[in-house]
């Protein structure tokens, strides 16, 4: 007996019917049941309304895209960086290009995207705008030039504006304003030092952040320089250089623009580990207060982000790839967090992970040993495989597919904790080993 | 089955989290679903628990019988790179969840001194109540016998376990004031006149007859009471018989499964259409078809023989006809000097149900004997609202859940 199937007619009728006859329900949402907690604190002398901040980028380069996104609940944005009139933006098609991996499709993201179109004139007046529509709400904006009066004059004008942070992008990896073509700012600490003390000169009252790359031997020597200039805040850190991939028939790198390519920016969670070490090395050697940028995507990331030392979060490929929406469960999922953990607000998660950052000398030495749960081991052997291959040949293939260690062989290096489909899986102490033996 | 923590996880990275999703557009009571499922990638399990409940009251229920091949599941985009989403599963791993680490406390506004009776404790009552309370109504909700309605009632336990009946119950129940008893029709009237609205999601109490010769003998059992005993234990077929059931919807099909699970040794469904007119859960046919159960299409009973007890059933066979009715199925006629006989120790008669309430003759109904509404859910009484099977007659619960959440968003507005 066959039962009939929904043709294709039937359902895309029926979908646009619930659609006709509902879209009043979406929209006319009961009130909201579950409101979030309290998620505001004070950061660089500005009561944020929550930690997340949308970084400057395509998304923060026009006016109604920024209302929509404070509509939907962002703290606050930094506008698309900008220059003085008369710097030429040469902007080049397309820019983008996705770094998927085994399944993921945005892994990471390129992008030859260069700064504004839109010149101060602009951008002032959108700041203007938004600090009188959205008082309560994060308003900076990003800014780039060459010259010593560019730098100053952009300052005073957007703190005049009303900015509530200039953050000064001393590391755009794709085109450069400065002299020295393809080389960014952030690299020189002797450059740094001196363009943040004109920045700096030029602000009375608003606070300067300088925006770093990660591309640089010391990282703490470049933040230092910032601190030395008197800057108030460090921007941690920006896209990294990259080549996205390279067609295989044809040769020509991507992005392809005809026949020709570049290197791109590359930034989304692709690149959250480099942002993270990042973070936490200027925050263990230079008491500024950070910005935390560079592939986080979710609460979980900006709670990481905050643990090893951001005071704020900005966000940028998520949004690019799910839209400004994704804001509805970082609010509620570190709302959730913070009840949890019983921190009084997200100010609670800055710095906690820094204590437990030591120096490879100075860790422990214990002997573990992997342990896998046998009760959920499915069998796929990948474990054994990466440890006859890539480890020291200390897993055994068992009865019924289920491998098993050979404690004397097996150093604890955890190679088969981390491949394991099922995280099954774990790094024991070898005394509690001996102890269950008994 | 249940999904585990890291199956969940998975299956939630397969979301294309699409944009005016279809999915959500699809379920009747809008769960917000790209949202929860991307709150659960997240690790958010409470949040997407939230997100659900604040869309559906019956969230537990739904989690775990929801048909999802008729509504999310069957217009989810990823069937086209792959299969869909299994959200039903994703839905009920949030609730579940959340119903074994606590209930979120949903904040709900103060009082606004308005009262609100519900009738009925079934899915669209409840849906209903908590959608006033949500508004700061306060609700006064009266159930026959325990509250959860079909779920708890009708629905076989090997579909629908009670705990998850009773997560959802239990904790609606806080936000509202519940008595048991009947309503008589002067009660119903003490009502309407102590409360500033009164919702009616009485659901259908009554089995349809076949009104047919034998249809009184006691081997003749109706199927409401026939799943409602076989859900409370009181097992009414004796193991190694036959049982014969009359009808062709989910209904019959629970029933079919039942009584194949209670131990008959035949269950034969008889239906007077075709396959193509029967219009059943994929799931329900599979599980019948597994437990060894026949489907006689193009068959309808005349007689039940039998003395004092059933012997079997005198059958027709039937022919379909030009003609449609009201839901666009064609009407089917018996076949001059077809009979044939079928022998049955019991037959179970599942053509459908119809309102029982007593009070219901103050309300105008349809041809069919369902409480006349319009599109705002209003009687013919004003200030009475229905909502729910009564309404709509066999429906789903996920829809009675929208139809009772629908309700409280007009009564609300109207007070």
């Amino acid at each position: 007996m066959v039962l009939r199937p929904l043709t294709a007619a039937f359902r895309a009728r029926r979908h646009t019917n619930f659609q006709r006859k509902n879209q009043a329900m979406i929209n006319d949402r009961s009130p909201l049941l579950y409101p979030l907690r309290d998620l505001s604190y004070n950061f660089l002398g500005f009561r944020f309304e929550n930690p997340f901040i949308l970084a400057a980028a395509p998304s923060t380069d026009n006016l109604d895209m920024l209302r929509r996104a404070f509509a939907m609940g962002w703290g606050g944005a930094i506008l698309k960086t900008t220059s003085v009139e008369g710097t030429r933006v040469d902007l080049a098609y397309p820019m983008m290009t996705a770094y998927s991996h085994e399944g993921t499709r945005l892994m990471g993201m390129g992008n030859i995207d260069l700064i504004s179109e839109h010149h101060i004139d602009v951008v002032e007046k959108r700041v203007q705008t938004l600090k009188r529509e959205f008082p309560g709400k994060f308003v900076a904006a990003s800014i780039m030039a060459g010259r010593k009066e560019d730098w100053q004059a952009l300052v005073r004008r957007l703190e005049e504006a009303g900015a509530d942070l200039i953050e000064c992008s001393f590391s755009c990896p794709q085109g450069t304003l400065g002299e020295d073509s393809g080389k960014m700012l952030a690299q020189s600490v002797g450059a740094t030092e001196t363009t943040a003390r004109w920045v700096k000169e030029a602000s009375s009252r608003v606070p300067i952040s300088i925006k770093i790359t990660p591309h640089v031997a010391d990282i703490v020597k470049v933040a230092q320089a910032v601190q030395s200039s008197g800057c108030d805040a460090l921007t941690a850190s920006n896209s990294l250089q990259a080549l996205m991939g390279v067609d295989i028939r044809t040769f020509v790198p991507f992005p392809q623009l005809g026949g020709s390519s570049t290197y791109s920016g590359l930034t989304g969670p692709a690149i959250k580990p480099i942002t993270l070490r990042t973070i936490a090395e200027i925050a263990r050697h230079v008491d500024l207060p950070i910005l935390g940028t560079g592939g986080a995507s979710t609460w979980n990331d900006a709670v990481e982000f905050m643990a090893v030392g951001a005071g704020v979060v900005q966000f940028c490929t998520a949004v690019m790839h799910h839209g400004f929406r994704v804001i509805d469960d970082l609010r509620n999922g570190l709302s959730h967090y913070l009840d949890e953990m019983q921190f009084q607000s997200p100010a609670d998660i800055v710095g906690k992970a820094l204590p437990h950052l030591v120096a490879h000398d100075n860790l422990p030495r214990r002997r573990v040993r992997s342990r896998i749960d046998e009760r959920r081991c499915i069998g796929c052997e990948v474990c054994y495989l990466a440890c006859r291959d890539g480890g020291h040949m200390a897993i055994t293939r068992g009865e019924g597919r289920i491998p098993q260690v050979d404690r004397d062989l097996c150093v604890g290096c955890g190679l088969c904790e981390h491949v394991c489909p099922e995280e099954c899986i774990s790094m024991e102490d070898v005394r509690s080993q001996k102890e269950e033996k008994k | 089955m249940t999904i585990s923590h890291r199956g969940a996880l998975r299956e939630s990275e397969r979301c294309l989290q699409c944009h005016d999703a279809p999915c959500t557009a699809a379920c009747p009571a809008h769960i917000n679903i790209p949202g929860f499922i991307i709150a659960l990638r997240s690790g958010n399990i409470r949040g997407a628990a939230e997100e659900v409940r604040s869309a559906n009251a019956f969230a537990n229920v739904c989690g775990k019988v929801c048909p999802q091949e008729v509504f999310c599941q069957s217009v989810c985009l990823r069937a086209k790179q792959d299969s869909p989403v299994a959200i039903r599963e994703l839905h009920f791993f949030a609730t579940q969840w959340e119903a074994e680490h606590g209930f979120s406390v949903p904040r709900l506004p103060g009082a606004t001194g308005k009262r609100v009776a519900v009738i009925g404790g079934g899915p669209a009552g409840f849906a209903c109540a908590f959608g006033l309370v949500q508004r700061g109504i306060s609700v006064n909700l009266f159930d026959r016998v325990t509250p959860g309605g079909v779920p708890r009632n009708s629905i076989p336990a090997f579909r629908l376990g009670d705990k998850e009946v009773e997560s959802d119950t239990t904790f609606l129940s806080r936000f509202i004031t519940i008595t048991l008893g009947e309503i008589t029709p002067f009660r119903f009237d003490e009502l309407c006149a102590d409360h500033d609205a009164v919702f009616v999601g009485v659901g259908l109490g009554r089995d349809r007859r076949l009104t047919i010769p034998g249809e009184e003998l006691p081997g003749v059992i109706p199927v409401l009471r026939f799943l409602e005993r076989a859900k409370s234990g009181d097992v009414v077929i004796r193991p190694g018989t036959r049982v014969v059931v009359v009808g062709g919807g989910n209904v019959s099909l629970d029933a079919a499964a039942t009584a194949k699970r209670l131990g008959a040794e035949e269950v034969i469904v008889i239906y007077r259409r075709g396959v193509h007119e029967m219009r059943v859960w994929k799931a329900e046919m599979e599980e019948a078809r597994r437990l060894g159960v026949t489907v006689r299409f193009f068959t309808a009973p005349v007689a039940v023989p039998g003395q004092t007890t059933v012997e079997g059933v005198r059958c027709c066979q039937t022919r379909l006809t030009d003609e449609t009715d009201a839901t666009g199925r064609r009407l089917p006629v018996v076949v001059p000097g077809s009979e044939f006989d079928v022998r049955a120790d019991y037959v179970v008669v599942a053509i459908g149900q119809e309102p029982a309430a007593g009070f219901l003759h103050r309300l105008d109904r349809t041809p069919r004997g369902y409480v006349k509404v319009d599109a705002g859910l209003r009687t013919s009484l004003t200030g009475v609202y229905a909502g729910g099977d009564v309404v709509s007659g066999e429906g789903t619960i996920v829809e009675a859940v929208a139809q009772g959440a629908d309700a409280a968003r007009v009564i609300a507005a109207s007070l």
